[in-house]
C-alpha cells in the first residue's frame, strides 16, 4: 500500500511540472500590461519604463523567468499581488478559511441530506416519497448550479427572508462570539447547499440504488431469517456496504467543491478563493491568478490521488494494477 | 519628464481604477485625491444640534486594497477610509481654493513658500507632528525605491530629481527652520505649485527602520496606520471591515461620534442594509439611486462631481519618445463631422435613461463645479439637434449616394463610425454604448460598436491602437485647475491627440506668473478662452457630468458634502432616540 | 443531435430487427425521453425561426436596438415577457439567445467528440507507446480545473479572435479528455474481435480499419456521450456568460441574459428579466439529460425494456 501511494505521489511530480509550465505561459500571454502595478503608473518616461523592465527581470530569457518563478513558488513565495500590494500567500491565507468553511459545510450538508433521502428512498422504493426524492435528484443533477443559486437567492433570501443573500457574516457581531459563529453558519448554509446540490443528488441516487440492490442479497436474507429487526439490518448491515463506495468519492469532492466555489461564491458574494480568483482575473493580478490556478490544479491532482488511494483501500485489486 | 499637475493625473488614475473596481455597477469616480474636508456649505436643515456618542456604520461597496496611507494608496476606496483618520496640511474650500488646515503658508513669488505648522497637533501614537514628518514624506515620495504613484507631486521641488537619482542626500528645496517652520523652494515660479505639492506628512516615528521599498507592505501602512485625523484606526479585518474610534486628542475641536465602523458590503446588499439600518451611510452609484430613493429612512445627499464622460475622437498619433503628436488620422479631421456627431446625441435622454437623472449634460472640458469652468454662454454648446446634424453632414459632403440609408464619405465611399467602449461584467455598458451609436445612425451615419475588455481598453487608447477610432471615456479633475496633463499636445494623456497650438499657448499663459500673476479673474478668463477653442474644435463630445451621491440614514446628523468632499467627520453625529 | 433514432417513423416490423431498430423501438417506448425529444425539438425550431417568429410575437423584434423609452417594462400584452434594462424585448432575446446557446453547445460538442474520438481511437488502436503517450496527455488535460482554465484562456484570446469561436474552441479543447478515455477503452475491447484482426491481416490501412470497422461499433457509446456532453456544454456556455467570461456581451445568449441577475434590483424586483432564460436553460438541460438516459437504455442491449 505504501509503495502504491509513493508511486502515485511520484507520478504527480511531472504532472505538476507540466501544469506549472502551462500556468506560467498562460500568465505571460494574458493581455494588459504585465508591468502595471509594479511601476509608477504616472511615469511614462520611456527610459524609466525600460529601466524598470530590466530591474524586474522582464528582459531575461523566458526560461530564466520561469525558473525564478517556479523556484520561489516551491518555497512558498507566490509573489506580490499587483492589486493588493501584499504577498499573494497572505492574501490566500485570508480567503482560504472562508472557502474551506464553505466547502466543509457543503460536504456535511451533502452527506446528511444524501443519507436521509437515500435511506428513505432505498427502504421505501416506488412510494410517493421516493418519487419526490427522485424528482429532486433529477432537478439537482440537471439544473446548473448558477441557475439554482439565482433561484435560491430569489426565493429563500428575497422572498422568504430565511437566509441572507450575500456576505459571510453579519455586520455588527463581535469576532469570536457565539453570535459570530451563528451568523457565519447562517450565511454559509444557502451557498453550501447550492454548492453541494449536485453531489447530494448523485449520492442520494447512488445510495438508493445500492440499498435496493443490497437488500436482495443473501446476507440480508440470512439476517432476516435469524430474526434481526429490519431497522438494524438496514442501519448496520446494508448501510455499511453502501457507504464504502461513497467514501471513495470524497477525493473527487475536494477538487470539485473548490472549483465549484468559483460560481457559488460569485452568486452569493461570498468572500473566498473563488471570488478572489474572478476579481484577480478582472484586475489582471497575475501573481494571484497564477497562484490560485496552481493551487486548484494541485488540488485536483491531490483529490484524484486521495480517491485512488481510498479506492485502493476498499478494493485491493486496484493496487496491483 | 515634463512637469505635470498631479491632481489631474491621480484623479484620472482613480477614475480608471473606479471603472475597474465597479464591475458590478457603474461608478463615475470617487475623486478624493485633492480633497479635504470643506467647512460644510450645503447644510441640511438643522435639528436639535450635535450630540455626543454613538457608532456610525459606513459602508464601502468595493474591497480596499489595504494601502491605508495617502502616500501609497491606489484606489479611491482606500482613500475613503484614510480620510477618517488622516488629514493634510491644507484643505480646499467649496471653490476648490486651497485654505489652511493645520499649516499656513506665505509666498511672494510663487516659487518660495514658507509653511508654518500649528503647534500641538498630535499623531495618534502620541508623537507631535512637526515639519520633519512632512520632509520625511516628501523624501519618501522622491526616493528611487518608492513604489507609489506620487513622485510627480514632489518633482517640482528644487533638488528632488537629484535626490531621486542619488546625487544628493536630501532635497535641497526643503529648508527646515524649526519644528514648525519650513521653507519650500520650487524649481520655477508657477501658479499651481502649491496645489501640485504633496501636503500629507507621514508619521516618521512609525516608519522608523522600514526601507522605502518595504513601506507599502509594512504594518505601518496596512495594519496599524497612524494619522492626525478625528478618528483612530482600532482594528482592520482585511477585506471585511475597519473599526475607527474617536481621537480624544484631536487638534481641531471635539469629535461627536465614539466610533465609526467601515464595513465592506457588496453592492447587492447595500440597499437592504440601508433599509434595515445596518448601514448609516454609503457613497452610492447613480444606478442604485432609484432603489435608495424608495427607502423612507434614508436620504440621498448629492454634490456636484468633478468627473465627466466623453466620446473622444482619435485625431492623431503620439510618439512617447519625442513627447509629441507625430501623425494625423484623416478619418475624423472634418470638424463639421465631429460637430454633427455631437448634435446628434440626445444627452439628456441618455443621462436620464442610464444615470437616472443624477447628472447633467456637460458642454466644456472642465466640470461646471470647478472655479475655472466657463459659463455655458462662453463656449460652443452642442444641443440635441438632429436636423442641424444632418445639415452639417450634408455641407461636409457626407451624403447617401448609394441609397442604402446611410451616408457615404465625401469621396462617395462607404463610411462607418467605429465606436469603442470598455466591457466589464456589467451589461448596461453595452446598452448605453449601443444607445450612443443609435443616435448617429439616426442622422444617417452607419456605426459599429466594439466592446473592449476594460484592462486592454485604456492601454489601447494610450498607445493609439489603430482599432480605436472614437472612444468612450471618463475622467475627473482634482483641485488643481491646470488642464495641461490631459489636454496639451505634448502629453500622453491627451487621448484624442488634440493638437491646436493656440490652445496650448493659452494653457501656458494661464500658468505664467509674469502675465497673470495672482489675478484669479484674469486666469479664469484665459481658461474660458481655452474652453471656447476646445469646444469649437470638438476633439471630444462632452457627454455628462455626474453627481456624487451619498445615501445617509435619518439617524445621522451634521453631514454635508460639497464639491471638495464631505465635511469633517468629527462633525457628524448620531441622533438620539433613533 | 446526429442520429435521429427518435424522430424517424417506425418502419414495418421485420422479422429480425437490426440493433438500431431495436434501439429505436425501445427509445420510442420511453415516454419521458419522447416528451423531452419533442420539447427539445420545439426549442430548436423556435430558436432557428427566431427572425421569422419575433416580429409576430413582439412589437420590437430587433435584438440589438436599445429603446430608451421602453426600458424595464414588466410583462404585458405587448411584451409578453417584458423588456430588459436596455428596452429590448425579453421574448425576442430569448429566441435569439437560444440560437447562440444551442449553437455554442452543439459546436463545442462536435469539437469535443471529434478530438476525443480521434485521440481515443488512435490510442486504443495502436496501443503501446502511442497509447501511453496520448493517455498521459489526456490525463494532463483532465487534470486542469475546467472553469479556471476556461476563464484564463478566454481572457487571453478574447479580442484576438472573434469571441464566440474563442469560447467554442476553448471549451472544446479542455473537455475532450473524458470522451477520449471512453473511446479508447471501447476500441481496445473491440479490436480483439476476429473481424478486426481479419481486416488488418488483409492489409487494410489503420485509418480504414478505425473508420470502417471500429468506429461504427463504438458509435452507440459516442452518441450517448455526445448527448450528455451537449447538456454540460450548454451549461458551460451559460455559466461562463453568467460570470462575464463567456459569449461577448453584445451577443444575446441565455447566459448573457441571466447575467442581469447579477444586479440585485433585477434579481429581486425584475424577475421577468432573468427567469425566462433561467427556465429555458434548466428545461433544455433536463430534456437533454432525459434523452441521454433514454438513449443509454435503448442502446444498451442488456437493458430490460
Amino acid at each position: 500500500m505504501v509503495k502504491y501511494v509513493l508511486r502515485r505521489l511520484l507520478g504527480m511530480i511531472p504532472m505538476l511540472f507540466l501544469v506549472s509550465v502551462v500556468v506560467f505561459f498562460l500568465a505571460k500571454a494574458m493581455p494588459g500590461d504585465s508591468l502595471r502595478g509594479e511601476i509608477d503608473p504616472t511615469n511614462t518616461n520611456p527610459e524609466y519604463i525600460a529601466e524598470m523592465q530590466e530591474k524586474l527581470g522582464y528582459n531575461d530569457p523566458v526560461y530564466v523567468q520561469y525558473w525564478n518563478w517556479v523556484t520561489s513558488f516551491v518555497q512558498g513565495d507566490f509573489g506580490k499581488s499587483t492589486r493588493y500590494k501584499m504577498p499573494v500567500s497572505d492574501l490566500l491565507l485570508e480567503k482560504i478559511p472562508n472557502t474551506v468553511f464553505l466547502a466543509l459545510t457543503a460536504l456535511i450538508i451533502t452527506y446528511i441530506l444524501a443519507f436521509a433521502m437515500g435511506m428513505y428512498s432505498g427502504r421505501k422504493p416506488y412510494t410517493i416519497g421516493d418519487n419526490l426524492i427522485a424528482g429532486f435528484n433529477y432537478t439537482g443533477l440537471a439544473i446548473p448550479s448558477f441557475v439554482a443559486g439565482v433561484f435560491a437567492v430569489y426565493f429563500f433570501a428575497f422572498k422568504l427572508h430565511w437566509f441572507p443573500f450575500a456576505g459571510s457574516v453579519d455586520i455588527e457581531v463581535q469576532n469570536g462570539t457565539i453570535d459570530y459563529w451563528m451568523s457565519r453558519i447562517h450565511h454559509v448554509m444557502l451557498p453550501a447547499f447550492i454548492l453541494g446540490l449536485f453531489s447530494t443528488a448523485s449520492y442520494t441516487q447512488f445510495l438508493r440504488n445500492d440499498l435496493i440492490e443490497n437488500s436482495r442479497k443473501d446476507f440480508v436474507r440470512t439476517a432476516r431469517a435469524k430474526g434481526t429487526p429490519i431497522g438494524k439490518i438496514y442501519n448496520v448491515h446494508i448501510l455499511r456496504n453502501s457507504i464504502i463506495p461513497l467514501v471513495t468519492f470524497l477525493g473527487f469532492d475536494i477538487a470539485s467543491l473548490m472549483s465549484g466555489a468559483v460560481i457559488t461564491e460569485k452568486i452569493f458574494s461570498y468572500p473566498g478563493i473563488g471570488l478572489l480568483f474572478l476579481d484577480s482575473v478582472n484586475n489582471r493580478d497575475y501573481p494571484t491568478v497564477m497562484a490560485i490556478t496552481m493551487m486548484l490544479s494541485a488540488l485536483v491532482l491531490v483529490g484524484n490521488l486521495i480517491a485512488d488511494i481510498l479506492y485502493g483501500v476498499v478494493d485491493p485489486r486496484i493496487r496491483l494494477g | 519628464m515634463k512637469r505635470k499637475s498631479m491632481l489631474w493625473l491621480f484623479a484620472m488614475i482613480l477614475v480608471l481604477s473606479a471603472f475597474l473596481a465597479a464591475c458590478g455597477g457603474d461608478k463615475a469616480s470617487d475623486d478624493k485625491s485633492g480633497d479635504s474636508k470643506g467647512d460644510g456649505k450645503a447644510t441640511e436643515t438643522e435639528d436639535s444640534g450635535p450630540q455626543q456618542g454613538g457608532t456610525l456604520t459606513y459602508a464601502l461597496d468595493a474591497v480596499p486594497e489595504g494601502l491605508f496611507s495617502f502616500a501609497f494608496y491606489g484606489i479611491a476606496t482606500d482613500a475613503e477610509i484614510i480620510d477618517f483618520f488622516d488629514e493634510g496640511l491644507i484643505k480646499y474650500d467649496e471653490n476648490l481654493e486651497p485654505i489652511p488646515n493645520y499649516a499656513e503658508w506665505e509666498t511672494e513669488d510663487n516659487q518660495h513658500f514658507t509653511f508654518k505648522f500649528k503647534e500641538g497637533v498630535k499623531w495618534h501614537n502620541g508623537e507631535e507632528l512637526t515639519v520633519n514628518d512632512w520632509v520625511f514624506a516628501l523624501e519618501t515620495l522622491a526616493s528611487p525605491d518608492y513604489d507609489g504613484p506620487r513622485y510627480a507631486n514632489v518633482e517640482t521641488v528644487e533638488g528632488a530629481p537629484e535626490f531621486r537619482e542619488g546625487k544628493a542626500d536630501s532635497i535641497s528645496g526643503l529648508k527646515v527652520i524649526d519644528d514648525y517652520t519650513i521653507e519650500v523652494t520650487f524649481d520655477a515660479p508657477r501658479l499651481n505649485n502649491l496645489t501640485n505639492l504633496w501636503t500629507y506628512p507621514m508619521p516618521a516615528k512609525e516608519f522608523e527602520g522600514i526601507e522605502v521599498k518595504d513601506m507599502s507592505g509594512s504594518d505601518a501602512v496596512r495594519k496599524n496606520p497612524v494619522g492626525v485625523g478625528p478618528f483612530k484606526v482600532e482594528k482592520i479585518v482585511p477585506g471585511e471591515s475597519v473599526e475607527l474610534v474617536k481621537n480624544e486628542d484631536y487638534w481641531n475641536g471635539d469629535v461627536n461620534l465614539d466610533k465609526i465602523i467601515v464595513r465592506i458590503i457588496d453592492n447587492s446588499a447595500t440597499v437592504g442594509a440601508l433599509q434595515n439600518g445596518e448601514v448609516d451611510m454609503v457613497a452610492i452609484q447613480p444606478v442604485s439611486g432609484p432603489e435608495v430613493e424608495k427607502l423612507d429612512n434614508v436620504e440621498i445627499v448629492t454634490a456636484p462631481g468633478l468627473s465627466y464622460y466623453y466620446v473622444g475622437f482619435k485625431l492623431g498619433k503620439f510618439d512617447n519618445k519625442q513627447q509629441k503628436i507625430v501623425e494625423e488620422n484623416p478619418k475624423y479631421q472634418d470638424v463639421k463631422l465631429r460637430q454633427a456627431m455631437a448634435h446628434a446625441i440626445n444627452r439628456q435622454e441618455w443621462i436620464d435613461a442610464f444615470f437616472f437623472g443624477y447628472g447633467k449634460p456637460i458642454n466644456k472640458p472642465v466640470p461646471s463645479a470647478h472655479w475655472i469652468s466657463a459659463d455655458d454662454s462662453e463656449v460652443t454648446g452642442y444641443d440635441y439637434d438632429p436636423e442641424k446634424a444632418k445639415k452639417l453632414l450634408d455641407e461636409a459632403g457626407y451624403k447617401d449616394v448609394d441609397g442604402d440609408g446611410f451616408r457615404e464619405d465625401p469621396k462617395g465611399e462607404k463610411f462607418s463610425v467605429k465606436f469603442s467602449h470598455y466591457a466589464t461584467g456589467n451589461p448596461t455598458f453595452e446598452s448605453r454604448a449601443t444607445a450612443l451609436t443609435q443616435y448617429w445612425e439616426e442622422v444617417g451615419l452607419k456605426s459599429e460598436l466594439e466592446m473592449v475588455e476594460v484592462n486592454l481598453y485604456y492601454d489601447m487608447i494610450e498607445k493609439d491602437d489603430p482599432s480605436i477610432e472614437t472612444f468612450f471615456g471618463g475622467w475627473s479633475t482634482g483641485a488643481d485647475p491646470d488642464p495641461t496633463p490631459t489636454w496639451a499636445s505634448d502629453q500622453i494623456w491627451n487621448y484624442p491627440r488634440y493638437n491646436n497650438p493656440e490652445a496650448d499657448e493659452l494653457l501656458k499663459k494661464a500658468l505664467s506668473v509674469e502675465e497673470i500673476g495672482d489675478d484669479k479673474d484674469k486666469r479664469k478668463q484665459v481658461y474660458a478662452e481655452w474652453q471656447k477653442i476646445v469646444t469649437d474644435d470638438v476633439p471630444m463630445i462632452f457627454i455628462a457630468e455626474l453627481d456624487e451621491l451619498y445615501a445617509v440614514s435619518d439617524k445621522v446628523g451634521g453631514f454635508t458634502v460639497d464639491v471638495a468632499g464631505t465635511n469633517n467627520p468629527s462633525e457628524w453625529y448620531k441622533k438620539e432616540g433613533k | 443531435m446526429t442520429t435521429n433514432a427518435a424522430t424517424g417513423p417506425a418502419k414495418n416490423r421485420e422479422k429480425s430487427l437490426s440493433p438500431w431498430a431495436i434501439a429505436r423501438r425501445k427509445f420510442m417506448k420511453n415516454k419521458l425521453a419522447m416528451i423531452s425529444t419533442a420539447f427539445l425539438f420545439i426549442v430548436i425550431i423556435l430558436s432557428l425561426l427566431a427572425p421569422t417568429l419575433a416580429p409576430h410575437l413582439s412589437p420590437i423584434p430587433d435584438v440589438a436596438k436599445v429603446n430608451i423609452s421602453k426600458m424595464n417594462i414588466a410583462p404585458n400584452g405587448d411584451h409578453l415577457l417584458g423588456t430588459d434594462k436596455s428596452g429590448r424585448d425579453v421574448l425576442t432575446r430569448l429566441l435569439y439567445g437560444g440560437r447562440i446557446s444551442l449553437l455554442v453547445g452543439a459546436s463545442a460538442t462536435a469539437l469535443v467528440i471529434f478530438i476525443g474520438t480521434l485521440v481515443g481511437s488512435i490510442a486504443g488502436f495502436f496501443g503501446g507507446a502511442v497509447d501511453s503517450m496520448l493517455m498521459r496527455f489526456t490525463d494532463f488535460v483532465l487534470n486542469f480545473p475546467f472553469l479556471v482554465f476556461v476563464i484564463v484562456l478566454n481572457t487571453i484570446l478574447f479580442g484576438i479572435v472573434d469571441g464566440l469561436w474563442v469560447l467554442i474552441g476553448v471549451i472544446g479543447f479542455l473537455s475532450w479528455g473524458g470522451v477520449a478515455r471512453i473511446v479508447r477503452s471501447k476500441v481496445l475491447a473491440e479490436k480483439e474481435n476476429e473481424y478486426v484482426l481479419a481486416a488488418i491481416s488483409i492489409g487494410c490501412s489503420p485509418a480504414k480499419v478505425i473508420v470502417k470497422h471500429l468506429l461504427p461499433n463504438v458509435m452507440s457509446t459516442i452518441i450517448v456521450q455526445a448527448t450528455l456532453l451537449f447538456a454540460s456544454l450548454i451549461i458551460a456556455e451559460s455559466g461562463l456568460s453568467y460570470l462575464g467570461f463567456g459569449v461577448p456581451q453584445e451577443i444575446p445568449s441565455w447566459g448573457n441574459m441571466l447575467a442581469y441577475a447579477n444586479e440585485p434590483d433585477v434579481l429581486q424586483g425584475k424577475p421577468w428579466m432573468w427567469m425566462p432564460p433561467a427556465l429555458a436553460i434548466t428545461l433544455t438541460i433536463l430534456s437533454i439529460n432525459f434523452i441521454g438516459e433514454g438513449l443509454k437504455d435503448a442502446l444498451n442491449p442488456k437493458s430490460l425494456r
